[in-house]
């Protein structure tokens, strides 16, 4: 009894990655997570040899079944009724024409928590909406505001929503789960992925609810607090960036220690913070002649050493040696049936006593069918010669 | 009723962790945030109602400590210290960002509170955790975005790299805090222990980029910026009549292609040799050029609701205004007054992240005044005297 969610099962529908994300969480920490796919149901992007799929699904059993069969339905309804969770982040009309939404599934199993994933809830007029984490930042002013003042939307140009909604979804089974406890009653959770993202723009929003302010981008500037210099700074190498934020008197005093107190940092124009931020496209250029004789590296590094907040713009490469990140084991690797050894992200969530654990890598499709099907769901010989020759578990 | 009613939390996180406190006391913990006398440094963060620096105006402060209880309390003076671990021994959950070693030369570091609680759970987030060569390193919004590996990959060939907007560093950190809290919560109902939760603000950018460890780990592909286009392609935003939209590039090829060839603006794209999703890949920024001709043609409502109509996963490139317009959030209810009695008005603010059947994620209240409920829990709560709470006051230990 070691593990947090251990003894639970979960019934995994998702695709992609916001839901894939929040399940992987639920897995890592000892959940029995159940992935279901099907060779005629799959989505696109699916596939279980790649990259993408094995990251966001390790730790979860996979099981082939096909739900476009009635029976391949009825199968899934058995799992639900052994099952404490339920995540799907589908559209909200396909689980409804598969007959396995949540009033349905409730009859089956009534303790049953179930968590629906989608772009914009299953309710309101945009609820068919088909979206992606892409689709959703640029609903919802994310993509507008990730951009150089004045200048076009930029955006993030990857799928942070889908984490997002992922971690936000996590947290909603795990706060259904506290309350299961006290009340032996389960739920369902309808997430929207856009008001799950909205939730990470709150100030913005209040500036416009409050102030009647319609929040614009400010680049790589700071937006709460005030910092100068703040930034991203050319680097000596090709493409190669540093960013430094200095907040307090205190770092800036060691700021210019470092540089060798330069004629400049004693100019009147940068005295007080004030001054530096009223003075920061000046201030930006002097620092950048600095930084771009030195490494991103030694910039952060004799920063840092003199109490200054300054990290190197690292690129995937960077990342995979980052020194920190290696003691702290933030990259895991595994063996995987086909593809040999496979690394991945670990988990950011460091528990004392019952850390994450990495048993095995995602499954292979239906993989786990003999486990699940035999030994969970008690299916005679017969019973399952008679599924596969019907194509239920293809 | 909310799922962690019952359950209490001592708030002593800034910018790092107040999000995370947040969504505890959202979801009905009674959740009291302990600043020092005179109020926290995040009241500092702008922007301010009505734009005038406040310490009771600050609109960050505001919707990261909703549903939150407030008190002062010197945990750098001996008496504040003892009258600390008076409220631990209370608590269920303690939630702090303070630079790693901090606690422990004030006596209040984990392992000392757990002598006096042992179900007590601390969840600590920091720049970068309590281990490691960095452990002492100093880091914020911008530097976890750069060192997590987000910053590179955002903005253009020819720009800077560029943060994405908002403190997303501080905002995803703290949800990972959460989802970390509420795993030994859970673990707790087994084993009657808390534990410590360690959650670094560095692994928590490096765990929300998607494609760009993946690619790196499965392909030796390093992902570069590529402005607009998403990183796969599959998406690129494009400038229209009255602001920009986000289109998918190669969902239903030949409808989109019949949808412009109807405008007679299909170009050399009914082709059937761009039927080949390779050579679209290939020849993408033919492909642009000839959507933006198009897309210049027509608004971002019209281009939205035609092409979700058709299922294409299109979205208008939104500002705050219009997202607060949005017919869906308000159809749903999305956004809920709050009130300030203070100001004597109310303002929206954004609603639960997920909508939960049984047990309502919600916003109870303002956030607290500096001080606000210093009678209610000094007073009321661990019964020292309105004359002792005078002298702890007149000693700036409250």
């Amino acid at each position: 009894m070691d593990k947090a969610p251990q003894g639970l099962r979960v019934i995994d529908f998702t695709w992609v990655l916001a839901g894939p994300f929040a399940t992987r969480i639920l897995a890592d920490w000892g959940a029995e997570v159940i992935k279901i796919q099907s060779k005629v149901t799959m989505p696109e992007g699916e596939q279980n040899t790649s990259g993408y799929f094995n990251t966001w699904n390790r730790n979860k059993l996979g099981i082939a079944l096909n739900l476009s069969k009635p029976q391949g339905v009825e199968i899934a309804k058995r799992l639900v009724d052994i099952s404490d969770i339920v995540v799907e982040n589908f559209t909200p009309r396909v689980m409804r024409n598969w007959g396995l939404d949540y009033d349905i599934l409730r009859k089956v199993k009534p303790d049953l928590i179930m968590l629906s994933m989608s772009g914009m809830g299953q309710t309101g007029p945009m609820r068919d909406c088909t979206a992606f984490g892409a689709t959703i930042q640029a609903l919802s002013g994310i993509t507008h505001l990730t951009a150089f003042p004045g200048q076009p939307p930029l955006g993030l140009g990857y799928s942070y929503a889908d984490h997002v909604a992922g971690l936000m979804g996590a947290l909603a089974v795990l706060e259904a789960l506290e309350d299961r406890r006290k009340t032996g009653k389960g739920q369902y959770i309808d997430l929207s992925e856009l008001e799950a993202m909205s939730t990470l723009l709150g100030t913005a929003i209040l500036d416009y609810s409050v102030n009647g302010r319609i929040a614009s981008p400010v680049g790589n500037r700071p937006i709460h607090r005030l910092a100068a210099p703040y930034g991203a700074y050319r680097c000596k190498g090709e493409d190669r960036w540093c960013a430094i934020a200095v907040f307090t008197e205190e770092e800036w005093v060691a700021f210019c220690r470092v540089l060798g107190y330069p004629l400049w940092t004693k100019e009147e124009r940068f005295s007080t913070l004030s001054d530096r931020w009223q003075n920061i496209d000046q201030l930006d250029l002097l620092v950048e002649e600095w930084t771009k004789e030195r490494s991103p590296e030694e910039v952060m590094s004799i920063l840092q050493e003199a109490g200054v907040a300054a990290g190197v713009v690292q690129n995937a490469t960077d990342l995979s040696r980052d020194p920190q990140l290696q003691s702290r084991d933030f990259f895991v690797g595994i063996e995987h049936p086909t593809l040999g050894k496979i690394s991945f992200d670990g988990s950011p969530i460091k528990l004392s006593d019952t850390p994450a654990q990495f048993k095995r890598a995602a499954p292979l499709l239906g993989q786990d069918n003999d486990y699940v099907y035999r030994e969970l769901l008690g299916m005679s010989e017969s019973e399952i010669s008679e599924y596969t020759s019907a194509g239920v578990f293809g | 009723m909310s799922a962690l009613y019952g359950l209490r939390v001592l708030d002593l996180a800034d910018e790092r962790g107040a999000f995370c406190t947040k969504l505890l006391a959202d979801m009905g913990a009674d959740t009291i945030r302990i600043e020092p006398p005179g109020g926290d440094r995040i009241r500092e963060a702008g922007p301010f109602i009505k734009d005038i620096p406040d310490p009771e105006g600050s609109l960050c402060f505001w919707y990261h400590n909703t549903s939150k209880r407030g008190i002062t309390l010197n945990l750098e003076n001996i008496k504040g210290q003892e009258i600390f671990r008076k409220l631990a021994s209370t608590a269920d959950v303690i939630v702090e960002s303070f630079p790693p070693g901090y606690l422990e030369k004030l006596g209040l570091d984990y392992e000392e509170l757990k002598k006096i609680n042992p179900r007590l759970i601390m969840t600590s987030i920091t720049d970068f955790g309590q281990t490691g060569p960095y452990k002492n390193y100093k880091s914020c919004d911008i530097v976890a975005s750069a060192l997590g590996g987000q910053m590179y990959v955002c903005g253009d060939r020819d720009t800077p790299p560029l943060k994405p907007y908002g403190e997303q560093a501080y905002l995803v950190s703290s949800l990972f805090g959460a989802i970390g809290t509420m795993l030994a919560l859970h673990r707790r109902h087994l084993c009657s222990e808390g534990q410590h939760v360690d959650v670094s603000m560095h692994e928590c950018i490096a765990g929300v980029i998607e494609h760009v460890n993946v690619r790196y780990l499965y392909e030796q592909v390093t992902a570069q910026r590529q402005g607009t286009l998403h990183w796969n392609n599959a998406f690129r935003i494009f400038p229209c009549k009255d602001g920009y939209i986000l289109l998918s590039l190669f969902q239903q090829w030949d409808t989109l292609v019949e949808w412009l060839e109807s405008e007679g603006m299909a170009a050399d794209l009914k082709d059937e040799k761009w039927r080949d999703h390779q050579l679209r890949l290939e020849e993408i920024d033919h492909v642009i050029q000839v959507l933006e001709q198009w897309t210049l043609k027509h608004t971002m409502t019209e281009l939205m609701e035609q092409g979700q109509a058709m299922h294409f996963p299109w979205a208008a490139v939104n500002s705050v205004e219009e997202l607060m317009d949005n017919v869906q959030l308000s159809e749903r209810g999305f956004f809920v007054e709050v009130s300030h009695t203070k100001s004597n008005a109310s303002f929206e603010y954004p609603g639960a992240p997920y909508k939960s059947s049984e047990s309502p994620y919600r916003i109870l209240r303002r956030a607290p005044l500096i001080g606000e409920h210093n009678e209610q829990v000094f007073g009321e709560e661990l019964g020292f005297s309105e004359a002792e709470i005078a002298a702890l006051l007149s000693a700036g230990i409250i």
